[in-house]
């Protein structure tokens, strides 16, 4: 019952069928369509980086700036990469009897953080452990938060047979009991090297991000707006790069802050164990050695245990800070405000519903 | 009459036995900006078993009036004024000098609030029954008798009590939802029921099917109504006064009908003329100018007067006080006695011209100077018997795991054409299965059977084998706009980023500043500017209108060849529908596309359809039952659900030429996973005789030489069984 319709005596002038699909325009539309203006002026290639320095870097920084918890978190990190990158050319490392055993802490300037029951420095101890545990810390936040999104994009995007087999690799690793796992392939391989620690360490944490971001991934995928970019042809990696990555910044970006502090939580907790082999100095091992010596019973001693604790707590705290207020960067609202220089007038409770709405689904 | 403003205490001399009197409410806010006032000094009352209308644009502070009723305005806006409830059993209760716990039970018990949106009322993880239960015990009442009161009240509202009681939320179909939510507010008998947009999210037939319910209720429960809601036409029906507001206040208050005839202030004149309705001329259709006033922004004056026609010195510093132009009927505006020659009516004059739309005074037609000529000529776009089922998905709860999945049969056999230049409007109730048949028409959808092809090339062959035509053009050829545009634009993006999106993908020649200025240049043209301001701001800064428009200019950047349009005004206020849909066919010429629409309202369908020569087409349960011009579906519909919809679509006519019973059997459409046996129609059709239940009716032409119209319905074919059949209409 195919419907046809009636002959009509219409006059208007039927536009030619061009079946190759050319833009109309081309062809001789209206002449003064806006949809022809081009510019006369060429962008040039500094015009395209300084948009992306004021979208990438510029307008994050000054969002991320206005925030006090932000600005601790950030000079907290600041300093440990630091110590961690500097620090480590401008201070000798120690050995033994550098100096007398259980100097306290601001003794002397000497050893502003006192000695061990060798006589090791701790401060020089505690620069040196900076480093490994900063490479252990990216490396394994890093390794979380790719292998997650990756798998939890791809499967929620894609769907069908890749959906199947990434989600039951991914309900593999969450089923599977994380730290005996880790104690095991660590008493396997016996790593060394902090990055192959850090990877180590999150080896099952992936998976629990990898299956939140399916599930967000999987309600944007029939929200209009990627409709209307399938419309449009725009490749599935755009789509996933532009349209859906920056909706789940905000919870990529906690994510990783989170990865990273089990990664120092763990990484000390299996150091201090035994279970990771001895490498560089670490605060972990650092840890171990105190606690082995006796030194929170020891007078005179606790110091050699509070140095490391402190160190580990500091870096923590200041990973927490900058991660609650990291998300305010992707925030579209904080942002707008942020454009105009002054605050909108608008619901309160509108900021509220559009923050809390994306963390509540997950 | 004369001019004589008259001061606040004695201004309802008609009301005798008020139940609720408002006096100075305001409600103010503040903001960084500056303090806000969404309630500006308003006084009213409400007549004891009156219904009352308020109609009020989004941002006229008409929630904020209903709040008040409640004392329940949220954080910080802080509500000043007086609020006198005058109970059945006499006395007086002083709303805003109730405690804490005296106001929770005056709430409910005495005045009952229904919000819109109904989903977000729910709790997704209680039965409904619980929902009744929780509310009694809640307030100390006996469960027993209050589910019993709570039965009946289902019933009387057209639903299975036992049925309706054991389900979830989220297996009720959205009107169902809104009419529990009807009941829930008055399962403790109040006196009293505020209404705030209870239909909005519903489509017309719902709508008016639940306001027919609301009159009946209405008489039975003893019940004062106020409705709030921004569509007048709608409430027109319905109450018995209407009250008009405007920036935060009533500029117009009076009966239902004296203010339909003889609006007498500028704003509720242009508000009628701006409304899309069946009868009146489309030319006559005007979007009001302007815009509405900001909260913070204290406007000396008379509030409307940047948008008035008339106004004058006096206006910008005078408060217009309340005139009286009946005992009962008042108007904030110095020159109502003007305003008809100001702002002429359609029907001035001749009052009674305009018909019904069954009567048969046929439509006068203009003839659009692009006037498709098809015969002859090959459709862009040729859907020959589209199918579209799917598998009913409940991804909620572990038991579905056990029952078979069941078939939802959206589209189930649909065939038309889309010509150049071309307007085809699908019309139907939710869940009739357009919007799928929209996405398959434009290959967003795959079809599980027959074909869309485009300019003669198979679709999903040319996706999948290749054809003549590469995917890609056809990609490129066809578009959409989304029904909702917040959700189309994505919210992390600019306004830029998103309309850059057609342009990287399909121009490869343009660099970022031509880009920049092809948008720049766009934007302008619709409307908003300065355009460089809107670039940078992200979609939750710009209106729902000019998220429209960012929308709609993104699909005409791809510069296709049919665009579907999935209730592209639905979202709008009823003022801006005609201004978006004038925008929509301005595009069309300068860019030589045809409109696929989809809308649940005949109104807009007529107004699309009329000014470019279009077809309209009723979708009913996955079948196309009738298509057609539109004067012949609105004048002489074939199809007793096309006459259905007609009776739906709210009409700016007074009582006498109005008919309120309702065209249909049923309220609810049946379940699409098992559709009716013969004409889909029958469980709902006043026409059913017993063919109709076996057999299903062939399209048959019922236009002439001139007209286009087919319909599936026996009644349009002289010679069939039908008429000798039985009726198997009970009563
Ligand atoms: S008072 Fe003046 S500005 Fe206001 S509506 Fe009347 S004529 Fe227009
Ligand atoms: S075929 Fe029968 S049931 Fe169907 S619409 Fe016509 S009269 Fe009604």
């Amino acid at each position: 019952m195919k419907d046809s319709r009636g002959p009509t005596d219409g006059d208007g002038q039927p536009k030619a069928a061009d079946g190759d699909g050319q833009p109309k325009a081309a062809d001789g539309g209206s002449v003064n369509s806006p949809f022809e203006t081009i510019s006369d002026i060429e962008e040039t290639r500094r015009d395209r980086y300084r948009k992306r320095y004021e979208n990438y870097v510029y307008a994050p920084f000054s969002i991320i700036w206005d925030d006090w918890r932000a600005r601790i978190g950030l000079a907290i990190i600041a300093l440990y990469v630091f110590v961690g990158t500097v620090g480590v050319f401008l201070v000798e490392p120690t050995t033994n009897l550098d100096g007398s055993a259980f100097i306290q802490p601001f003794e002397t300037w000497e050893h502003p953080f006192g000695t061990d029951r060798m006589g090791r420095d701790l401060f020089a101890d505690t620069i040196h452990s900076t480093r490994p545990i900063l490479i252990m810390m990216a490396s394994g936040g890093l390794f979380t938060v790719t292998v997650g999104t990756v798998f939890g994009t791809i499967a929620g995007y894609k769907g069908g047979i890749t959906d199947t087999v990434l989600s039951s690799i991914t309900d593999v690793f969450i089923n599977i009991p994380g730290l005996p796992l880790v104690i095991v392939l660590a008493v396997m391989f016996e790593p060394r090297n902090p990055v192959l620690v850090g990877i180590l360490l999150s080896i099952a944490a992936w998976a629990g991000l990898a299956r939140a971001i399916r599930s967000q991934v999987l309600t944007m995928r029939r929200e209009s707006f990627t409709e209307a970019a399938r419309a449009m042809d725009v490749s599935t990696s755009r789509i996933i790069r532009k349209d859906i990555l920056p909706r789940l910044m905000p919870y990529i970006v906690i994510n990783m802050m989170n990865a990273t502090r089990n990664i120092i939580f763990s990484a000390v907790g299996l150091y201090f164990l035994g279970v990771l082999p001895f490498e560089d100095q670490n605060w972990g091992i650092t840890l171990y050695l105190a606690y082995d010596a006796g030194a929170h019973y020891r007078p005179g001693a606790l110091h050699w245990l509070l140095i490391p604790m402190i160190a580990i707590i500091g870096i923590s705290v200041g990973l927490i800070l900058l991660g609650q207020s990291l998300d305010r960067v992707f925030n579209p609202r904080v942002r707008a405000r942020h454009r105009n220089g002054e605050a909108e007038a608008e619901g309160s409770e509108d900021v509220e519903a559009d923050n809390t709405g994306m963390m509540k689904q997950v | 009459m004369t001019e004589q403003a008259v001061s606040n205490d004695d201004r309802d001399a008609s009301i005798t036995d008020p139940i609720l009197e408002v006096r100075n409410a305001t409600v103010k806010f503040g903001m960084d900006r500056g303090e806000s006032r969404v309630l500006d000094d308003v006084s009213i009352d409400i007549e004891r078993n009156e219904i009352l209308g308020v109609v009020g644009e989004s941002g006229s502070g008409k929630s904020m009036f209903a709040s008040a009723f409640l004392d329940a305005i949220v954080d910080p806006g802080t509500l000043s004024g007086e609020i006198s409830y005058y109970p059945d059993s006499g006395g007086e209760v002083d709303v805003l000098g109730l405690t804490k716990s005296e106001l929770n039970q005056f709430r409910w018990e005495e005045i009952a609030m229904v919000f819109q949106g109904a989903m977000s009322s729910f709790n997704p993880v209680r039965k409904i029954n619980t929902h009744f239960v929780e509310t009694l015990t809640a307030h100390g009442d006996t469960v027993s008798e209050g589910m019993e009161r709570a039965r009946t009240i289902l019933s009387d509202l057209y639903m299975d009590p036992e049925r309706v009681l054991r389900s979830y939320p989220h297996e009720l179909s959205g009107g169902m939802k809104q009419r529990v939510l009807i009941a829930l507010s008055l399962v403790l008998e109040p006196e009293v029921l505020v209404m705030d947009e209870p239909t909005a999210a519903l489509d017309l037939l719902m709508q008016r099917s639940i306001i027919s319910l609301i009159e009946d209720i209405k008489e039975k429960y003893d019940l004062t109504i106020v409705f709030i809601t921004h569509d007048l036409p709608l409430v027109v029906d319905l109450a018995d006064r209407i009250g008009v507001l405007y920036a935060f206040e009533f500029i117009e208050i009076g009966p239902a009908n004296e203010l339909l005839e003889e609006a007498a202030h500028p704003y509720t004149r242009a508000l009628l003329k701006s409304t899309p309705n069946l009868t009146a001329p489309v030319d006559e259709m005007r979007p009001i100018e302007g815009s509405a006033p900001d909260p913070v922004n204290e406007i000396s004056g008379c509030s409307y007067h940047s948008r008035c026609p008339m106004a004058d010195q006096r206006c910008e510093v005078e408060d217009p006080g309340p005139y009286i132009v009946d005992t009962d009927h008042d108007v904030h505006c110095h020159y109502w006695e003007e305003a008809s020659e100001a702002v002429p009516m359609p029907n001035d004059g001749s009052g009674t011209e305009t018909g019904s739309p069954d009567s048969d005074q046929p439509i006068s037609v203009q003839t659009p100077e692009t006037r498709p000529r098809w015969a002859g000529e090959n459709p862009v776009l040729s859907l020959d018997d589209v199918e579209v089922h799917f598998e009913a998905t409940q991804d909620e709860g572990l038991l579905n795991l056990f029952t078979d999945p069941e078939t939802v049969r959206a589209v189930d056999g649909i065939s038309f054409d889309i010509y150049e230049n071309d307007v085809v409007v699908l019309v139907g109730e939710s869940g009739c299965g357009k919007t799928t048949l929209g996405k398959a028409a434009v290959g967003l959808e795959r079809p599980t059977a027959g074909r869309v092809e485009y300019r003669g090339q198979d679709v999903w062959e040319a996706k999948e084998t290749g054809g003549d035509i590469p995917f890609e053009d056809i990609r490129q050829s066809l578009q959409i706009v989304h029904q909702d545009p917040g959700n189309a634009l994505n919210s992390y993006r600019k306004v830029f980023s998103s309309l850059e999106e057609p342009l990287v993908r399909w121009y490869d020649d343009l660099d970022g500043n031509d880009r920049r200025q092809r948008i720049l240049s766009m934007l302008k043209h619709v409307g908003m500017s300065p355009p460089e301001d809107y670039i940078e701001r992200y979609p939750h800064q710009l209106s729902g209108g000019e998220q429209q428009r960012v929308a709609l200019i993104r699909a005409m950047l791809m510069n296709p060849d049919v665009i579907l349009a999935d209730e592209p005004v639905s979202a709008l206020d009823v003022s801006l529908r005609v201004e978006m849909m004038d925008l929509m066919l301005e595009l069309q010429d300068m860019f030589d596309t045809s409109y696929l629409f989809i809308s649940h309202d005949l109104a807009n369908a007529r107004y699309i359809t009329e000014k470019t020569d279009g077809l309209i087409g009723v979708v009913y349960l996955g079948k196309l039952v009738e298509i057609g011009t539109p004067e012949r579906i609105i004048n002489d519909p074939q199809h007793p659900y096309t006459r259905a919809l007609c009776w739906a679509t709210p009409e700016l006519l007074t009582e006498t030429d109005r008919t309120d019973d309702s065209p249909m059997r049923k309220i609810d459409i049946p379940d699409p996973t098992d559709p009716p046996s013969g004409c889909r129609y029958h469980t709902r059709c006043p026409e059913a005789r017993d063919v109709c239940r076996e057999v299903e009716p062939e399209m048959v032409d019922s236009g002439t030489d001139e007209t286009h119209q087919r319909a599936a319905c026996f009644r349009a074919q002289e010679n069939h069984e039908y008429w000798t059949s039985e009726s198997i209409v009970e009563d």
